[in-house]
């Protein structure tokens, strides 16, 4: 099989295609949210989102199915962004306070998939994805909550910005952080919704995180930083799933789709440091 | 400046203020005026209520009691307020340059959803005339010097065209060079009638840019002139250590200097 081929034939088929428009949706805007997640050092929160949001998504799946599962989701990512927003906000230290809250929250959701007849398959779909899987209405429902999520923070980007760099000096301009952290915060928490069917939630971190780490490591020039995350992770996306096809069709191996994309964005992040390093060592300075 | 009538209005009127972060008072009962083309020294050792005081006045830390007047109104007028804030807590290895930096200082009245114009772009360039690092916009901001980054940070404050402007212990860690450019800067915008309170240990600073002075130590232990006021027995008040020595350049305090 030729390159073009490798890239290209897969995605003829439908279900392959719903794929990759997901994973397009997905990049795009985990791109331009990770990397105000790397810029404001929120890795550890967003971490904590992934998990407040399953119970919402395993309530909604055991009560409705795939459609519940948006809707409870929704429903989880707000009251828990909120509460997170919160707790960020209080000046005891958040990091305990944010891993018990959030374990428990994750707990609750496996009690309740656990109650349902097909236990394992249903919470391996959660936890994991099911991405070659997904149905049409899928697609649409995914797009449009990217696209919300790109919305929120695009409109606050240049604050947004300002935030993460100098809280005091953004606080001083006149400026109220917590609305702004609110809107960060259910941005993160909206990509956990629409990332959740597509690679699970479990791997949902890995494409929020990834992409921005790799935009740091290729420049340091501001406004670069958006479209390189979001380029990389969806060239990512698009390679791991041609990977998942090649070696089912190929080969006869069936791979995790979700999780062949994350180790495709893990060795990218894994290249990009490489060349970071390479790049640092020939220019001689050890500056990042 | 000798144009203005003798006893201006003040930029910043402070009366019987009290601010408190939550569990007592951080800082009590603080009375001083500044009047435009004026500076005030806010001289005190560490956790003295300096940074309370003008995170009080950008009402960042909530006032208990008294009265904050700033131009004129009780709160502080968006983009008439310029802060220069302490730079230990900037991540030296984000990712931007130094006029990005400066024209964040223009967001606030350039609005939400709104990119910068050609005006805003100039009003950068012109500020960091300003404070002489014209010819390093460019620079990533981690990697200027300490006193050039405080030099950068001036000039986002000054990039809107405040009245009244509040440095957070600028002179801390700076070298010779950068001092000078500093103090030389306050002095020409001060000249342009702009108010200034700056938090200091240093009494070079003091004595260079500022008529009055404001001793600190939780609450307020001395107002006025600045030679009526830095005499050795206010300033051992102050840092309630008899270690204290004065020279014309700088209060020493064991253990307190070089931060």
């Amino acid at each position: 099989m030729d390159l073009a081929g490798f890239l290209f034939d897969g995605f003829a088929l439908p279900f392959m295609a719903r794929a990759l428009a997901v994973l397009a949706a997905l990049s795009l805007v985990a791109g331009v949210v990770g990397v105000l997640v790397n810029l404001r050092g929120l890795e550890f929160i967003s971490d904590g989102l992934t998990h407040a949001v399953f119970p919402g998504i395993a309530i909604g799946f055991v009560w409705s199915g795939q459609d519940g599962l948006f809707v409870g989701a929704l429903i989880a990512a707000l009251v828990a962004s909120v509460a997170l927003t919160l707790i960020a906000r209080s000046k005891v230290p958040t990091d305990a306070a944010i891993a018990v809250v959030f374990t428990a929250m994750f707990s609750i959701g496996v009690v309740v998939v656990s109650r349902e007849a097909n236990y394992a398959g249903q919470l391996e779909q959660l936890l994991f994805g099911r991405l070659l899987t997904v149905g049409p209405a899928e697609v649409v429902q995914t797009i449009v909550i990217c696209g919300v999520a790109l919305l929120v923070v695009a409109l606050t980007l240049k604050e947004q910005v300002f935030r993460a760099f100098d809280h005091t000096g953004f606080s001083a301009a006149g400026y109220r952080p917590l609305l702004l952290d609110l809107m960060l915060n259910g941005a993160i928490a909206l990509v956990v919704v629409a990332a959740t069917s597509a690679v699970g939630n479990l791997l949902v971190l890995a494409v929020l995180i990834v992409p921005g780490a790799v935009a740091r490591l290729l420049t340091s020039r501001l406004w670069l930083l958006f479209p390189i995350a979001a380029v990389f992770s969806g060239v990512a996306a698009w390679l791991g799933l041609a990977l998942g096809y090649a070696a089912s069709v190929d080969l006869g191996i069936e791979l995790s789709s979700g999780a062949t994309v994350v180790l495709v964005l893990v060795a990218g992040y894994a290249v990009a440091l490489l060349a970071r390093i390479l790049v640092d060592r020939l220019r001689g300075r050890t500056e990042r | 400046m000798n144009e203005n009538p003798p006893d201006p209005a003040p930029a910043l009127a402070v009366s019987g203020a009290s601010f408190s972060y939550g569990r007592g008072p951080a800082l009590e009962d603080i009375t001083f005026e500044l009047r435009p083309g004026e500076a005030v020294a806010l001289i005190g050792p560490n956790g003295s209520g300096k940074s309370t005081l003008l995170k009080g006045v950008l009402g960042l830390v909530p006032r208990v009691s008294g009265t904050v007047t700033v131009l004129g109104q009780s709160a502080a007028p968006a983009g008439s307020v310029g802060y220069v804030p302490q730079t230990e807590d900037i991540d030296p290895h984000f990712p931007i340059t130094l006029e990005q930096v400066v024209m964040m200082g223009r967001y606030r009245s350039l609005g939400w959803l709104r990119l910068p114009s050609r005006r805003d772009r100039d009003a950068v360039a012109h500020a960091l005339e300003t404070v002489g690092l014209g010819p390093l916009a460019k620079s990533r901001f981690g990697q200027l010097s300490g006193g050039q980054q405080k030099r950068g940070l001036l000039a986002r404050a000054v990039v809107s065209g405040p009245r009244l402007l509040l440095l957070d212990e600028p002179f801390n860690g700076l070298d010779q060079e950068n001092r000078d450019a500093l103090i030389g800067t306050i002095d020409r915008l001060k000249a342009g009638g702009l108010a200034v309170l700056v938090s200091t240990h240093d009494l070079e600073l003091a004595r260079a840019v500022c008529e009055e002075v404001l001793l600190l130590n939780g609450s307020q232990v001395a107002f006025g002139p600045r030679d009526e006021v830095l005499t050795l027995d206010n300033v051992q008040r102050t840092f309630q250590d008899v270690g204290v020595e004065m020279d014309e350049h700088t209060v020493v305090v064991p253990g307190h200097e070089g931060h």
